[in-house]
């Protein structure tokens, strides 16, 4: 595999984690998705996505303070990996040339 | 502060059950985080469903405990059995099928001889007091032999009462038969006189009434079968029934209580109870004191059963008592017998109220399990061998990269295990929806599978391993010895030289011969039986039972003007139905002999055949001091000159006056006893039998039906076709033929499944070197000598070994099953070995025909 695989969801993920920056945490990146897209969605399907990314070693993570708010508990807070930033432009790279390439005529549709 | 509001109890224990140590904190924290906000946000009770959803949610494969197992390299190690096992056995689904199906097939019927042997031996052990309620019984020498007979002398129930204080409970049976009627249901029955404390002892639970009642002279209690019987699936309790006991002999009795559904697991049952004291009423005759006289069963209920041996000891003074009464008949012993083993002893024990048909069959039926299991191990053992020649280089592998020949064994037997397993569970299909109910149906066993019996699970489990490893084992150890080595340089000839696996399909060919021989004899011998010669002319004639000599007199005057009534008499016994045994006495010794009371017209009727001497001259008084004898006696006593002998029955002297050739009384099942008759007084006359013209026989039973209606519509005609007085004989024998066919069937598939899978994985082994004769112009017939002769010597000596096996065996098994048989011939022998070599040849030829089709290009290319 040339390519770095990086799923839809796995891509927003990945974004949302790079946009909070220091306070990136399964919670937070949850909302910050909810609230950016609109789309609901699940802590669980972060947690997966985060734990899967930070295997695949697009992700770097560590732990933080306790804090009342968790029940006296301590979050993993998560942060962008080289490699990370690789797949990210790669992706967008990808997504760019392939958009660029798409010739103005298909956009030309007969109205009326 | 805002309340705190605590995590869902049950979610949070579920969630900590599965979520790994290290991952719970940062995990959990986010869910609390979400929890508390959604508490200030929608409230606890939204709050706490959506924690429900999340933890439900969270349960996903990144959250859960790792096992420890997956470090473990042996488990690794049986992971990779597992595949690799399974991989084997689906690049062969052929022969996978046939081992699985036929061990299936074999544990099947193992399971079957399981359920059989567990029923049987669950008969009338439901009792409560089974272990604590005794049957007496007593030893009598009978021409030599010492007999255990099941009834005792009349006075002994009351005797034992009152002498022996350990004795807690007793209780007298005696079965007569009756007429019964309820409002226009009047039907023949057999009624059980019985001491109150009979349902005491006999824990029958009871559907109405209660079992004390029995106690009432007054009252009956039936059976569920009975209470349909006459009164369908309403309550009968209080209903009044009347029974005749013979003419101007009857009496009301009150319908007290109705037995629930016998336990399918019985011997000892009964269809109408009444009090013993009613014995009195029906036979006013009849003394109770009367050593003589006996009584069918006497029980008794100890509390402690060792206080048998002390009550054993305290018979000696009845067993005289007894034997001054009765001199001819001395007994030696009385003996108590369990109610427990009852049914299993009673074999052994004449005229005891329980019975047991199964003693054959309890030889019998593991015999053919252990058959089946063997032709099914076989098998699976032929195409393992022959089958791991494709594995040659796995095993090779693992050995070289360092599996001890352990290891290879323990892969082998933990595949064939697996594949047993596989086939008990299809085993248990087949055996509970298939096997089963269908010997229930044709043996007319009321067994089914107890699924809550914790034997049956041991015996799964042993069936299990048993099969598993004496199936596996060897293969195990003939594939694990070679050298990874020789393997890889291709030096292992394998397979094909083994001579194991040649002893394997000849002992196969051995068994499968044997069952067949099985059937086909079974069959013959049917067709046997149902032409030998009963002795006398059962065809044409017709017998009806009498209640009294006055009726005996309307019946035969008005019969006798039927015009197809060639002849009619009478008389108190009957071929097939009824008879008496007397002591015959000669100086220095006494045999008891069969005895029938007929009058002079009887051998005519009947067509009983007259060798020497005259029968009865029909003349009232002449031949009162004359017996007639049969064959038989002549033999057993070993007479010269039998006629005008002079023998003494009953301290009287009776002359010989002719003889009768040898007859079947009951049927084949029985031998042929030493028979007397004596010649019957007009009161005595019981049943009345007719000759009628041939084919008439249907128009004149119809005929005495109505003739029997219009003189006593009362009374419930009992008769029949002397034909038919041994259906229930024919209908074992047609059961005996049936089963044999069947596991001769099963027998021929496996031996003919197991044979299949060698042939086709040999030739498939040889497919180059065919391939290779064929490009070089070999015909189909060099192919077929081929492969024919490899296996043709084989069968050749399988057979030779198998037949006489087969005669010998056979022959025993019918011996064991019938005393008259069919003599054991060699044609019956010989269509077995036909039919074998039949389906031998078929099989072989499936595959010589898939090699002459295939292109040889194919098979050179192949590999």
């Amino acid at each position: 595999m040339s390519r770095i695989h990086l799923g839809e969801f796995e891509e927003i993920v990945l974004l949302t984690v790079g946009v909070l920056y220091d306070d990136a945490y399964a919670v937070a990146i949850t909302k910050e998705i909810t609230k950016q897209s609109g789309r609901s969605v699940n802590v669980s399907a972060v947690h997966k996505s985060l734990y899967r990314l930070e295997k695949k070693g697009m992700l770097d993570s560590r732990l933080g303070d306790p804090e009342s708010k968790r029940g006296g508990k301590r979050k993993r807070l998560f942060s962008i990996t080289p490699f990370g930033k690789k797949a990210l432009d790669e992706s967008m790279e990808l997504r760019m040339s392939l958009r660029t390439q798409i010739p103005e005529l298909a956009f030309k549709w007969q109205m009326g | 502060m805002r309340e705190k509001i605590n995590i869902p109890k049950i979610p949070h224990a579920f969630f900590k059950w599965y979520c790994q140590q290290e991952k719970y904190e940062e995990l959990h924290g986010d869910l609390e985080e979400f929890y508390y906000e959604r508490v200030t946000e929608l409230g606890a009770a939204k709050a706490r469903l959506c924690y429900l959803i999340d933890v439900i949610r969270c349960c996903q494969p990144y959250a859960w405990k790792k096992t420890k197992g997956q470090t473990n390299s042996n488990i690794m190690m049986f992971k990779n059995y597992y595949k690799t096992s399974s991989r084997s056995l689906m690049k062969s689904p052929l022969s996978s099928f046939i081992n699985v199906f036929g061990l299936s097939v074999a544990i099947g019927i193992c399971l079957v001889v399981y359920t059989f042997l567990a029923w049987d031996h669950s008969i009338d052990r439901f009792h409560e007091y089974k272990n604590e309620v005794y049957l007496a019984t007593f030893f009598a020498d009978r021409d030599g032999t010492e007999q255990q007979y099941g009834m005792t002398p009349t006075p002994l129930g009351e005797m034992l009462r009152e002498d022996f204080t350990h004795i807690k409970k007793v209780c007298r049976l005696e079965d007569r038969n009756v007429v019964l009627k309820y409002e226009d249901k009047v039907f023949h029955e057999q009624v059980r006189y019985s001491d109150p404390e009979f349902l005491e002892m006999f824990t029958f639970p009871l559907k109405w009434g209660s079992p004390g009642s029995l106690s009432d002279a007054n009252s009956i209690i039936l059976s569920e079968e009975m209470s349909i019987k006459y009164f369908g699936e309403e309550n009968p309790v209080g209903q009044d029934m009347l029974m005749i006991f013979g003419k101007d002999n009857n009496k009301l009795f009150k319908v007290t209580g109705v037995a629930e559904a016998f336990p399918k697991a019985h011997a000892i049952d009964f269809d109408f109870l009444i009090n013993f004291e009613n014995f009195k009423i029906s036979d006013p005759t009849y003394d109770l004191n009367d050593w003589s006289g006996f009584v069918n069963a006497t029980l008794i209920q100890v509390d402690n059963p060792s206080d048998l041996a002390d009550i054993t000891g305290g018979m000696e003074k009845y067993r005289i008592l007894q034997n001054e009464v009765q001199e001819d008949w001395a007994i030696s012993s009385f003996t108590f017998e369990r109610l427990a083993d009852l049914h299993e002893k009673s074999g052994n024990i004449e005229g005891d109220i329980s019975y047991d048909d199964n003693l054959e069959a309890r030889i019998g039926m593991p015999v053919i399990a252990l058959f089946m299991l063997v032709l099914a191990c076989l098998n699976y053992i032929n195409i393992a061998i022959v089958s791991a020649a494709k594995r040659l280089k796995e095993i090779g592998l693992r050995k070289v990269i360092g599996a001890h020949r352990r290891q290879v064994i323990v892969q082998f037997l933990a595949e064939n295990i697996l594949i047993t397993f596989f086939a008990l569970i299809l085993g248990c299909i087949l055996a509970v929806t298939i096997f089963i109910p269908w010997l229930a149906q044709l043996a007319g066993w009321e067994m089914e599978l107890q699924l809550i019996d914790k034997n049956l699970w041991i015996f799964l489990v042993a069936i299990l391993l048993i099969t598993g490893i004496a199936s596996g084992i060897y293969p195990a150890f003939y594939i694990s010895k070679f050298d990874a080595v020789k393997i890889f340089k291709g030096s292992v000839k394998f397979g094909k030289k083994n001579p194991l696996t040649k002893v394997f399909l000849g002992t196969q060919l051995i068994l499968a011969c044997i069952t067949i021989t099985a059937g086909v004899v079974f069959t013959q011998n049917n067709t046997y039986q149902s032409t030998r010669s009963w002795g006398y002319q059962q065809k044409g004639a017709i017998y009806v039972h009498m209640p009294d000599t006055t009726a005996f007199e309307q019946l035969q005057a008005t019969m006798i003007q039927n015009p197809n009534v060639v002849a009619i008499s009478g008389s108190a016994h009957h071929l097939g139905k009824d008879m008496a045994s007397v002591v015959v006495h000669v100086p220095g010794r006494q045999y008891e002999v069969n005895e029938l009371i007929v009058d002079p017209g009887y051998f005519e009727t009947m067509g009983l055949q007259l060798i020497d001497g005259r029968v009865f001259q029909d003349h009232p008084e002449s031949d009162k001091q004359a017996i007639i004898v049969n064959e038989q006696f002549v033999k057993k006593l070993a007479l010269n000159e039998p006629i005008g002998q002079l023998f003494e029955i009953d301290s009287a002297k009776y002359e010989v006056i002719g003889v009768i050739k040898d007859f079947h009384f009951y049927s084949f099942f029985n031998k042929i006893e030493p028979t007397i008759f004596r010649v019957a007084n007009p009161g005595q006359y019981h049943y009345l039998s007719l000759r009628v013209n041939d084919g008439s026989e249907k128009e004149t039973y119809q005929a005495l039906q109505d003739q029997w209606a219009s003189l006593f519509p009362e009374i419930p005609f009992q008769g029949g076709y002397q034909e038919d007085v041994w259906g229930e004989y024919f209908h074992m024998t047609n059961t005996a033929e049936r089963f044999n066919k069947v596991i001769a069937f099963v027998a021929v598939l496996l031996a003919s499944l197991g044979l299949y899978g060698l042939v086709t994985l040999n030739v498939s082994g040889r497919t180059r070197e065919f391939s290779i004769r064929k490009t070089l112009g070999a015909g189909i017939r060099n192919i077929t000598s081929n492969i024919v002769r490899q296996y043709m010597i084989l069968a050749a000596v399988a057979l030779l070994i198998g037949a006489p096996i087969s005669y010998v065996f056979i022959e025993a098994y019918l011996d064991m099953l019938f005393v008259y048989h069919i003599p054991m011939s060699y044609s019956s022998v010989a269509i077995s070995v036909v039919i074998l070599t039949l389906v031998l040849l078929a099989v072989i030829s499936t595959q010589i025909r898939k090699v002459s089709k295939s292109n040889p290009v194919d098979g050179l290319k192949a590999e």
